[in-house]
């Protein structure tokens, strides 16, 4: 591995990916992880167990599942939430060619591997040179946690302030931000496909145990999408 | 360790490990390697899953914001997003703002 000719082209990459996670990408995060710092408060559960979730389970289909578990008990919420954010394994294979040359400073990346992140780096990481992509993400990703850590805070102190209502609307901000992350990639073909087989096989989710359905839908729906796309290239 | 302590606890070791898998198993894989592109198709897939349920049939506390105020935002949220050549932040700020306008006429 040759040693990279320019010294600051790691901090310059770190901060072009904190740059990116500002704007859209921190407040679709932020007003999420508010409102679920707020049902957090709500459901009478610490301010500690409010930010683990969220900086270490990271995944806000998994953070619900787990808020919600009720009398499922440890090992039904923990299943639980696991299954419902099961997309950490492909998202962290898929991304893991694009970040950089070196195998070994990969796991940098691992505990910041989630929607948001994931979603901006799979479309700006092939544009920039492998010496740039890990500092890219690693710059995206801290500010995203930062973001979602502060959020989270501010919403379980705020909660007495914040009506049901008002919570409701913010919870809707995440999957619009995806919603026009994914219009973005429908231009790209393998992309389309995957997306519009995502949709289809959405319905399986409502058919099966709540935490098992998107794991379900988004296994079944990949899995044609990719194999269209071989075949259709054959 | 009181019970949702542990349930958290777990729930974060598993979060690692489900991490960890993916970036073993990806090792020295290029891109274009059809196991990447496998994971990518499914990972997409989820996420489009994952925004059709929540328009279409959210849980919990979203369940509460109208099928009709969440089709509002969905498609002002697209159609700013269209019109701003593709700007997110405008397109954000805009499905939000018809969310709650379609919801405060209902």
């Amino acid at each position: 591995m040759p040693t990279d000719p320019d010294p600051h082209r790691r901090g310059r990459s770190l901060r072009a990916g904190a740059a990116a996670a500002l704007g859209a990408p921190a407040i679709a995060m932020g007003v999420s992880f508010l409102a679920f710092g707020a049902a957090v408060a709500a459901a009478r559960l610490g301010v500690g167990w409010a930010l683990g979730a969220s900086l270490f389970v990271y995944g806000m289909a998994g953070q619900l599942v787990l808020l919600q578990a009720g009398d499922a008990g440890v090992m039904g919420a923990a299943l639980g939430a696991t299954a419902a954010n099961a997309r950490f394994l492909p998202m962290a294979l898929a991304i893991a060619p694009w970040l950089g040359p070196s195998t070994g400073r990969r796991w940098l990346a691992l505990p910041f591997i989630a929607i948001t992140p994931w979603a901006a780096a799979m479309r700006a990481l092939p544009g920039l040179l492998p010496a740039e992509r890990l500092g890219w993400f690693l710059g995206f990703a801290l500010v995203s946690w930062t973001v979602a850590g502060a959020a989270t805070l501010a919403g379980f102190l705020a909660a007495p302030l914040l009506d049901a209502p008002l919570l409701a609307a913010l919870l809707f901000a995440n999957p619009l931000y995806f919603a026009l992350l994914l219009a973005a990639e429908l231009r790209n073909g393998a992309s389309r496909q995957a997306i519009l087989a995502g949709v289809a096989a959405a319905p399986l989710a409502l058919v099966l145990p709540a935490a098992w359905g998107l794991l379900a839908a988004g296994l079944v729906g990949g899995t044609l999408a990719f194999v269209w796309g071989r075949h259709g290239r054959a | 360790m009181a019970g949702p302590d542990l349930a958290l606890l777990l729930s974060a070791l598993a979060m690692l490990l489900l991490r960890a898998v993916g970036l073993l198993v990806a090792g020295a894989l290029r891109p274009e390697h059809p196991l990447v592109a496998w994971a990518a198709a499914v990972s997409q897939a989820t996420l489009a899953a994952f925004v059709a349920l929540a328009v279409a049939a959210p849980g919990g506390a979203a369940a509460s914001v109208p099928l009709t105020a969440r089709l509002a935002g969905l498609g002002a949220g697209l159609l700013a997003w269209w019109a701003g050549r593709g700007r997110l932040l405008p397109a954000l700020l805009a499905g939000l703002a018809a969310l709650v306008a379609v919801r405060g006429f209902g």
